[in-house]
């Protein structure tokens, strides 16, 4: 790609046509695992802030919108240290070409690794602001005094930013030798008008009134649609391909087969649906695809029988042979995403007078990966392809990769008209990149005073972060001698023992794999908390209190949260009657990011169903930006934890993907929910943590721990289905 | 072929009478708010009104609906721009994430107020339960419906 300076980059872009702008940066350090790692630094420029000749703020929004509501987050911040209120930005989703590079939206890190940046980058242009200001009115610089969009002196003159800026475009840039300007965002004196105050995601109202957001409202004239053949695993090639009658299908437009690729393109979606059922696929696969083979493959005991796992993530004066308290095995299966929107991509080639050979329309973590992948599958350059991101209806991770684009690219220039592919649910089933099964097998021993002396954790997981096909298949086997950073989330335990070691082993799977919300922190955190709480039971001390004497004075904020929920629960009665129970578990996410959480089950004999009946969590986010959206995401990973914890069951068959739909795939519905208590732990000097995968660890243990506390029973697999639990109380 | 949706007549070309309702709407008449998500009526993220019950348009057949007045999330609105309270409600408790399955959620809102103009936590479960909102928005879906009941009663 052409490197643009700067200045040419905005010139190119045509997008200022007069105010004041200014660039923000953003460190390289940062860098997200997925495939767009690029974080702009100062040469290449990044999202801009641009304060207009009306006065008005112009942002480029950096994140991928999916639920999460960073963008609005980070409006807040900007809206800080400009002084405006955050209703007054105008937020404009970027296009691969209005901006250079921005990493993958992913892993929680929007606010983490955007706070910062951002808020250097509008206290900057405010201090220039600040500058102008001064020479206006002829008065020093400390006589300007902060104001509502703009600066005012102690004798009652104002000065707004529209007054500061014309119709000449001036681009701020930062001046290391100068001192950094005062971010308002970080200073817990302050007290702040916009960050700390709940926002509603600023493009609410199209929500709620059905507006064209997602990539399927997108309208082209013209368009033709189309579907592919999904099979059951990408490295599965084409065995035969039958096509009976497909020719009489009323409205086909082509039959496109080109090596292991078979779609069709017609004039309507019902058309695209009676001739996709006139094809039949036989795939040749590498490894057969049923559930046996998956446990086989993760089977942590055989594993360990061979030796030392392939990677050691934590080594102390190791013994091997103790007289272990706890010896469990923990089984997780596999889950898939099912976001609500299955993904829909547009694709539309143009003749050569187009600005852009090739656009796609898509909702994707990674446009810009969707554009160096199109560009690698057609053989045109990145500078022909644009790709216009459109909302996501949910993305849990699963939506970094090149897949309904390349339907639609493959197939719009097969027959050189627009093309619209919408998944079906059952595509998502299929194609959708799942978190690995993962066994776990947990040793602890504890010395006379009953604190933990030995702690052995082993485990074996599908590949998470160093799936197929995230590298070229040539540098997967290099690359994976070292540790997937998918596969290792959460293995650390917050309790201390003398003797400890932590390894663990990757594994292929016969399935597609990939990010899920939390990666592997969800189980293994339900392996740690799960032991931990057995341990306490099984000697008679109250588990809350167990965990927090083995934690040995570290992790205070963890500390925190467990203390925080231990109260919070007691405020809420649990019934008295038989099989009720309570559970606790915590955890920290990616060393950052702290939470706590008490549920409240019900076994009930008499509906032979688990109920989850009220939940607590306490979490610890940092500096708060936006208490509601906080908020939001807790609930939703509590509700998360429910599905994984007692209805999520991936099934796998016959060498095939058998889970298709919400009939057979089971996620939380509203009679699933509890009652919520939420507390948010605010730590105004310290950063955003990001909270959009965290309470997802410490809720499936809680719940289990309930489980346990209401009917004796320990779950040693999920997902736990009530019969699970009376094959229990048998033995 | 015509279609009456949100009080407007449609026509429906030839080649769009084998579809089913939501299809028609989204692809056909560009009436988008309307969204896919199953196929199969199981997650309510596609209910539409059609004779003022609520229904998943995905199961529709387009022909069975001719003679019928089909109200979608876009009928909700006014012409000038009010949002209907529940719309409204869904707004003051910030409900959506992803957002993409809360235009069903509120048609099927509003076909348990027509019925119920007081719901009950375990009302609202029950009549909510075929909606899915995989971000989880579920609690602040029934305090939203309650508030709307509220409002829609005093305006009564």
């Amino acid at each position: 790609m052409v490197q643009l300076t700067r200045r040419k980059f905005l010139i190119a872009t045509g997008c200022v046509a007069g105010g004041a702008t200014v660039l923000y940066t953003l460190g390289t350090r940062a860098a997200a695992s997925a495939p767009t790692i690029i974080f702009p630094n100062e040469e290449s420029g990044a999202a801009w802030i641009q304060i207009r000749p009306d006065g008005s703020c112009h942002m480029y929004f950096p994140r991928q919108d999916m639920g999460q509501n960073a963008n609005t987050g980070l409006a807040q911040i900007v809206a800080e240290e400009l002084n405006i209120n955050v209703a007054d930005i105008q937020g404009v989703r970027p296009n691969t070409s209005d901006v250079p590079p921005l990493a993958v939206t992913a892993a929680s890190m929007s606010l983490t690794a955007f706070s910062r940046p951002i808020a250097l980058a509008a206290a900057t242009l405010r201090e220039s602001m600040r500058d102008r200001a001064a020479v206006k009115l002829g008065e020093p610089l400390p006589s300007l005094l902060d104001d509502l969009g703009g600066f005012r002196t102690a004798d009652g003159r104002e000065v707004g930013y529209a007054e500061l800026v014309d119709e000449t475009s001036a681009v701020i840039e930062f001046d290391d030798n100068k001192p950094a300007p005062a971010l308002y965002t970080f200073d817990p004196s302050r007290e702040k008008k916009q960050v700390g105050h709940s926002v509603n995601p600023l493009d609410i109202e199209a929500l709620v009134t059905g507006g064209p957001v997602y990539a399927a409202d997108v309208q082209i004239e013209g368009t033709l649609y189309g579907r592919v053949v999904q099979p059951p695993v990408r490295n599965a090639h084409i065995a035969s391909v039958e096509t009976n009658d497909i020719n009489g299908v009323q409205g086909l437009v082509k039959l496109v087969h080109e090596g292991d690729f078979v779609g069709v393109v017609c004039k309507t979606p019902s058309a695209v649906e009676a001739a996709m059922a006139k094809i039949r696929v036989s795939w040749d696969l590498e490894q057969p695809i049923n559930q046996q083979e998956i446990d086989k493959l993760v089977d942590v005991d055989a594993e360990m029988f061979e030796g030392d796992l392939e990677h050691v993530l934590q080594d102390e004066a190791h013994r091997k042979s103790v007289d272990w308290d706890i010896d469990l095995r923990f089984d997780v299966q596999v889950q898939t995403h099912a976001q609500q929107e299955p993904r829909a991509a547009i694709a539309r080639f143009n003749d050569s007078n187009a600005e852009h050979a090739l656009e796609v329309w898509t909702g994707t973590q990674d446009p810009w990966a969707i554009k160096r992948s199109a560009a690698m599958d057609t053989g045109l350059s990145q500078d022909d392809i644009i790709v216009y991101p459109q909302r996501i209806g949910g993305g849990f991770g699963g939506r970094e990769y090149y897949e309904v684009e390349r339907d639609a690219v493959r197939l719009a220039r097969a027959v050189q008209r627009p093309v619209k592919v919408q998944w079906t649910r059952k595509d998502e089933f299929t194609a959708s990149r799942c978190r690995p099964a993962s066994t776990h097998r947990l040793r602890i021993a504890v010395d006379g005073e009953g604190n933990l002396s030995d702690w052995w954790y082993g485990y074996v997981s599908g590949h998470v972060a160093l799936a197929r096909e995230r590298m070229a298949s040539w540098l997967l086997p290099v690359v994976r001698l070292g540790t997937d950073m998918g596969v290792v989330k959460g293995a650390i335990a917050p309790y201390s023992a003398p003797h400890q070691r932590v390894e663990c082993k990757d594994v292929d799977l016969p399935i597609d794999l990939g990010v899920w919300r939390s990666l592997n922190g969800a189980p293994a955190v339900f392996s740690i908390e799960s032991a931990m709480d057995e341990l306490a039971v099984q000697r008679g001390e109250d588990s809350l209190e167990y965990r927090l004497a083995q934690m040995k004075g570290a992790h205070p904020r963890l500390r925190a949260c467990f203390e925080r929920v231990a109260v919070m629960s007691s405020n809420k009665s649990l019934s008295g009657g038989a099989n009720y129970g309570r559970g606790f578990a915590g955890g920290i996410f990616d060393g950052r990011c702290y939470v706590a959480i008490s549920a409240d089950v019900h076994v009930d004999l008499d509906t032979q169903k688990i109920r989850v009946l009220h939940m607590c969590c306490a979490q610890d986010v940092g500096l708060a930006v936006n208490p509601g959206q906080l908020r939001a995401q807790i609930e939703s990973n509590l509700v998360w934890s429910i599905g994984m914890a007692l209805l999520e069951r991936f099934e796998v068959a016959d060498n095939n993907i058998q889970s298709s739909n919400f009939d057979n795939y089971l996620i939380p519905r509203m009679q699933d929910m509890p009652s919520l208590d939420i507390e948010i732990i605010d730590q105004p000097g310290i950063p955003p943590a990001g909270a959009g995968e965290v309470a997802l660890v410490a809720g499936p243990p809680a719940i289990a721990n309930a489980i346990r506390n209401a009917s004796g029973f320990r779950a040693l697999k999920l997902p736990i289905a009530f019969s699970d639990i009376t094959s229990g109380f048998k033995a | 072929m015509k279609l009456m949706v949100n009080g407007v007549e449609y026509p429906v070309a030839r080649d769009w009478r084998n579809e089913n309702l939501l299809t028609v709407l989204r692809e056909h008449l560009g009436l988008v708010g309307t969204r896919f998500s199953c196929g199969i009526g199981q997650c309510g993220a596609c209910v539409v009104h059609v004779n003022g019950v609520a229904m998943n348009s995905c199961l529709v057949p387009v022909a069975a609906v001719v003679d019928t007045d089909v109200l979608t999330i876009e009928g909700l609105t006014t012409e000038d721009g009010t949002l209907h309270p529940l719309q409204q409600a869904w707004i003051d408790e910030s409900v959506p994430q992803c957002g993409y399955c809360q235009s069903g959620q509120i048609m099927q809102a509003l076909a348990l107020l027509k019925e119920n103009q007081e719901p009950s936590d375990d009302d609202i479960s029950l009549a909510m339960n075929g909606n899915l909102c995989r971000c989880g928005t579920y609690d602040r879906i029934r305090k939203s419906i309650k508030k709307a009941a509220l409002v829609m009663k005093g305006a009564d």
